[in-house]
């Protein structure tokens, strides 16, 4: 068999994962990314400026991460 | 998140669907052929009305001369639907042709009505002025009031408030599609109830009579005599009041629920009983064509992102609570903002930004209305806005191919990915490719065969 790898199977049983998102929000990624201990690190590959391809079952974390950071940047009167 | 849309379901695709024995007795009724020649595309209503005097089979090639080449599709879609509704008939003629020719009931009973006018089968009462009947200002207002009440009790079962005379179980079938029942906190509504609120009333009111006649089978009346009678009942004259004695004791059971609905009014005097049909109930056969006749429009939009209703309806109070607001309400107004928090409430609830900028474009007021846009576009430009803030990461399940042996397998796989529909990305320099899950099977077991 000649030398094509699939990368996917070989890592993880269960799917990884791609994600597509703005600039801006690939370096909050990464930046996150970076932060967590070696064993929690969740990106497989850094695609491009605007896909990122990770581990599975990080989505729901990612996605409150995203949440409590627009949630930093808005006011909302009190009523 | 996954965006559901509810369709004001179409009333003449659930006529389509009868059996064709029913649909032929329908056809037997002048005032049906005439909603439902109302309900059909343009291209289709000509093709009607041309081969309405024509006795023989016209062949599909002589009518496809008829149309210019960029109406292709146009016609094809009338000749579809005229066939799903079975008013053409196809047959094969002696040169092995198809042709279509009119179904012969639909026919004879169209021709009837052109010439001699359609004639209801019962005269409005009142002829001698003896009852006193309600102005049609008034009329008005009841039937708003009564639909209104029972669009208030739609969404709000859980308060044991019985508004309408609608019993509970006709009002379980109607809450179906819209409201989820959850133990704890009592029925919510779910994504489709938030839209069907948005929906403007005649596409409402067409979605609770389907519903209607759908569920007439399981109470033991037969769907086509209540499409019939409904159909009957757009083309009575608003206001006149018609003896309840001329009607069978199904459509009298029927009318006591659309009187529920604000379709019709009941009246009783001394003697006799009689229906007074209402606005809503002429509109139905009118708004088949779907040229609806917009009610008064009573929404401010300003462009600091403050809305000003000119409403005392409860109903229309708890809509726009549906996406903004309520600052506070005056005896003929309701003044609210739409801010950040509460439009996220709306997306929540999975109402888009489009279907509460088309609210607020088909409710403004006349005089905004006038304006070119009527909503300001810094309203509109910031709703859409906020609603991609909350898209800004797409995730996908997939799988990542790497270290192709040439460019050409490469590139094959490339291909093959997308023509399955699941290239998600790929980067020729370093030959990578990101392929969709569900298509991953298939693309291992093709450079598994590429390989050999």
């Amino acid at each position: 068999m000649s030398g094509v790898i699939d990368l996917g199977i070989e890592i993880c049983c269960s799917k990884p994962v791609m994600f597509e998102v703005d600039i801006p929000m690939t370096q909050f990624i990464v930046n996150m990314n970076n932060s967590m201990p070696s064993s929690q690190k969740f990106i497989i590959h850094v695609l491009d400026s605007t896909h990122l391809f990770v581990q599975p079952h990080v989505e729901k974390m990612i996605r409150s991460a995203i949440a409590q950071f627009r949630n930093q940047n808005s006011y909302e009167k009190p009523t | 998140m996954p965006q559901v849309k509810i369709i004001a379901k179409n009333f003449m695709d659930m006529v389509a669907s009868l059996t064709a024995i029913k649909l032929d007795k329908l056809y037997n009724n002048v005032f049906i052929c005439e909603a439902i020649l109302r309900s059909l595309p343009p291209l289709a209503k000509k093709y009607v009305l041309q081969l309405l005097f024509t006795d023989a089979p016209v062949t599909a090639k002589m009518m496809k001369e008829w149309v210019l080449p960029d109406g292709e599709s146009k016609h094809g879609v009338a000749i579809d639907r005229l066939i799903q509704l079975r008013i053409f008939n196809e047959s094969v003629d002696r040169k092995k042709e198809t042709c279509y020719s009119l179904n012969p009931t639909f026919q004879k009973n169209l021709q009837k009505h052109i010439i001699s006018g359609g004639v209801l089968p019962r005269e409005p009462m009142n002829s001698n002025n003896a009852i006193k009947l309600p102005s049609l200002q008034e009329l008005e207002t009841y039937a708003l009031h009564q639909w209104e009440c029972f669009l208030l009790q739609l969404i709000n079962s859980g308060q044991g408030e019985k508004l309408t005379g609608i019993s509970s179980s006709m009002m379980k079938v109607f809450q179906r599609g819209l409201l989820s029942q959850r133990d704890r906190d009592g029925p919510r509504l779910t994504e489709s109830g938030f839209q069907f609120l948005l929906m403007d009333t005649n596409a409402q009111l067409w979605y609770i009579i389907r519903e209607y006649i759908s569920n007439a089978e399981e109470r033991d009346v037969d769907p086509a005599d209540l499409i019939s009678f409904l159909l009957e009942l757009s083309f009575h004259v608003t206001g006149e009041a018609y003896n309840l004695n001329t009607l069978t004791d199904v459509q009298r059971t029927t009318l006591k629920d659309l009187a529920d609905l604000g379709l019709v009014k009941l009246q009783q005097g001394r003697k006799d009983s009689w229906f007074i049909p209402t606005k809503l109930a002429t509109n139905l056969s009118v708004s088949l064509a779907d040229s609806s006749v917009r009610k008064e429009g009573y929404v401010m939009m300003e462009t600091n992102f403050r809305m000003y209703a000119y409403s005392t309806s409860k109903l229309q109070c708890e809509i726009l609570r549906l996406f903004a607001r309520i600052e506070y309400q005056l005896p003929n107004l309701i003044a609210c903002a739409i801010t950040k928090e509460s439009l996220y409430n709306a997306f929540d609830n999975g109402i888009t930004s489009d279907q509460i900028i088309t609210f607020l474009q088909q409710n403004s007021h006349p005089r905004c209305a006038d304006r070119v846009p009527s909503i300001p576009e810094n309203v509109t430009d910031q709703i859409r806005l906020w609603e991609s803030d909350l898209k800004r990461i797409e995730m996908t399940q997939a799988h990542f191919y790497d270290e192709f042996p040439s460019k050409d397998v490469f590139e094959a796989a490339c291909d093959f990915a997308r023509q399955w529909g699941g290239l998600l990305w790929e980067d020729s320099k370093r030959m990578r490719l990101v392929v969709k899950s569900e298509v991953h099977n298939q693309m291992r077991e093709y450079l598994h065969t590429q390989s050999k």
